[in-house]
């Protein structure tokens, strides 16, 4: 039992290592604090004057709707940047083979990594509510304060988790990049990030349910400017978080298996 | 796409000469656009260069109707437009900037050709595909997004598309010099991007913005361009279009000479400091 247990907080040790190296190497990163820091905030001032021009259509928080909605849009560009390149990047800087053959499970390694990526994205969403409260004057509220970290944490959860699974899959397409650039406005759209899925063709909507940004998305505008406690939206989170993990981890021994077999570990 | 084929001569210039310097222009060119033009291959081409466009005018057109209650066909329009960015802005700054990531700078430097040639040159690949590319965002506007063009106009919107994808790739080309002292050139590039969404009236009519953003507009690529785009589509004459076009043609003649100074300035301070290659 106590070997057990060792054995759980050495695994929780590695993994937050893991993160906290991804999340300085991050911050010393101009492309990160652009996707980060800076790209939600143009958009979010793009959403605010379209929604100034429309009046009030997205009801009477419609501000905070649309500083939500474009720092979740950075949450996920910062994922999947990050995520989609995360092992080809470790390749280009030849330390995946070190990873691969060091003694710590390298899935742990990988999920500190993309866990950091989606961590980073939530600078976004700081970015876009203090440049809505600072130059837009938007009042800053939340109907389930309590529920608020909770949603955040299934989200970043979740982010983490599907940045682990575009990971183990982006690698066995050469360019990674292009995938990620291809990606990016596909999900904002799909997953309801600032336009309401409920006005959007209605065959998005099995598409939305199985994406975690959908959920993760609910669950913190929920909890800011929904009308019921988000439990439903976390729950979805933790749930598709586990179905992910699982089918990258299963990708990831096909990916290093492959690559084993192949001789092919680092060839970028 | 496939390398520039240059045609072996029998007779060899001179370096100084106009032949020469045709040469340099036109095959140096496209020599640029396949050697230094990371996306120019299909399986990037398509998901950057054409998927990601496709998204952005559908994500916008989604958008802008939802919270203003105008019509999708504005913003659709306003994006076709701005789509030449991809081009126009990465590949300038690419066709630039990756001699010296590639390593191929110190050459292009010792090199006695005519610096005019070989900067302009890199030009015509980038407008060319920016133009195409735009082609198919109005292409795709009009299947699904109900844009409509005027026949009789279509001459000026066909001229107004040219001049911004000109100057859409003489501001790329600045981003370009300024990237050969940068660390991470497409920082600026991608700030370039998403600014001409906010400023160019690409999404927000320009009388929506603050009068020091409508001012900072106004010496930008697109805003001149596109207004002529959205004219003559709404039927206007060219007699009616011709001094916006002008005026976005004026704007990118303005960057490209500013880039080729900004060019030969990297290029004197680089030999005076021995930093040609420095990375």
């Amino acid at each position: 039992m106590a070997r057990a247990w060792t054995s759980v907080m050495a695994d929780i040790h590695h993994v937050t290592h893991s993160w906290l190296f991804t999340m300085k190497l991050f911050m010393r990163s101009e492309f990160f604090i652009l996707t980060a820091g800076v790209q939600p905030v143009i958009f979010a001032t793009i959403a605010f004057f379209l929604f100034s021009i429309g009046g009030d259509a997205a009801g009477e928080q419609t501000l905070l709707f649309a500083a939500l909605g474009t720092g979740m849009m950075g949450v996920w560009s910062t994922t999947l940047f990050g995520g989609g390149g995360a092992i080809a990047w470790q390749r280009w800087e030849r330390t995946l083979e070190l990873l691969v053959s060091a003694p710590r499970r390298y899935d742990l390694t990988l999920l500190g990594q993309t866990l950091a990526t989606a961590s980073f994205g939530f600078y976004s969403m700081v970015a876009t509510l203090v440049w809505g409260v600072v130059l837009f004057g938007m009042p800053l509220s939340a109907n389930f304060p309590l529920m608020l970290p909770l949603a955040l944490l299934a989200a970043v959860l979740g982010m983490g988790v599907m940045a682990m699974l575009l990971a183990t899959t982006f690698v066995l397409y050469r360019h990674a990049n292009a995938l990620s650039n291809l990606l990016e406005y596909p999900i904002w759209i799909a997953t309801g990030m600032i336009v309401p899925l409920a006005v959007l063709p209605g065959w998005l909507g099995p598409i939305s349910w199985v994406l975690v940004p959908t959920w993760g998305m609910a669950a913190i505008r929920d909890a800011a400017i929904g009308a019921e406690p988000p439990w439903l939206a976390i729950v979805m989170c933790l749930v598709l978080s586990v179905a992910y993990y699982l089918i990258a981890r299963r990708m990831l021994v096909y990916v290093i298996d492959k690559a084993r077999r192949d001789a092919t570990l680092n060839l970028a | 796409m496939s390398s520039a084929a240059i045609p072996a001569s029998s007779v060899p210039s001179h370096p100084g000469s106009l032949r020469a310097n045709w040469r340099v222009f036109w095959y140096g060119g496209q020599l640029s656009y396949s050697a230094l033009f990371n996306w120019a291959r299909p399986s990037i081409y398509i998901p950057t260069l054409l998927g990601a466009p496709t998204f952005q005018i559908l994500f916008f057109a989604a958008l802008g109707s939802y919270a203003t209650g105008m019509d999708p066909a504005f913003f659709a329009i306003g994006n076709s437009v701005q789509v030449c960015a991809m081009s126009g802005i990465y590949g300038m700054t690419m066709a630039v900037a990756n001699e010296r990531w590639f390593g191929t700078l110190p050459a292009l430097m010792a090199s006695p050709a005519n610096r005019a040639a070989l900067f302009g040159g890199r030009f015509i690949p980038f407008i060319v595909n920016g133009f195409l590319i735009s082609t198919y965002g109005f292409a795709l506007s009009w299947v699904l997004l109900g844009v409509r063009f005027d026949v009789a106009t279509l001459g000026a919107m066909v001229l107004a598309m040219i001049a911004t994808a000109f100057s859409c790739s003489a501001i790329g080309a600045v981003q370009g010099g300024l990237s050969l002292r940068l660390r991470d050139g497409l920082f600026g590039a991608n700030l370039l991007v998403f600014l001409f969404l906010l400023l160019c009236g690409v999404n927000i009519p320009l009388e929506a913005l603050p009068p020091w953003m409508q001012a900072i507009s106004q010496v930008l690529p697109f805003t001149h361009g596109l207004a002529a785009v959205r004219a003559a589509i709404d039927g206007a004459p060219f007699s009616a279009v011709s001094g916006l076009i002008a005026t976005e043609f004026l704007i990118g003649v303005v960057y490209a000479v500013a880039a080729f100074f900004l060019f030969r300035w990297m290029e004197r301070g680089a030999y005076r400091n021995a930093t040609l290659d420095v990375r």
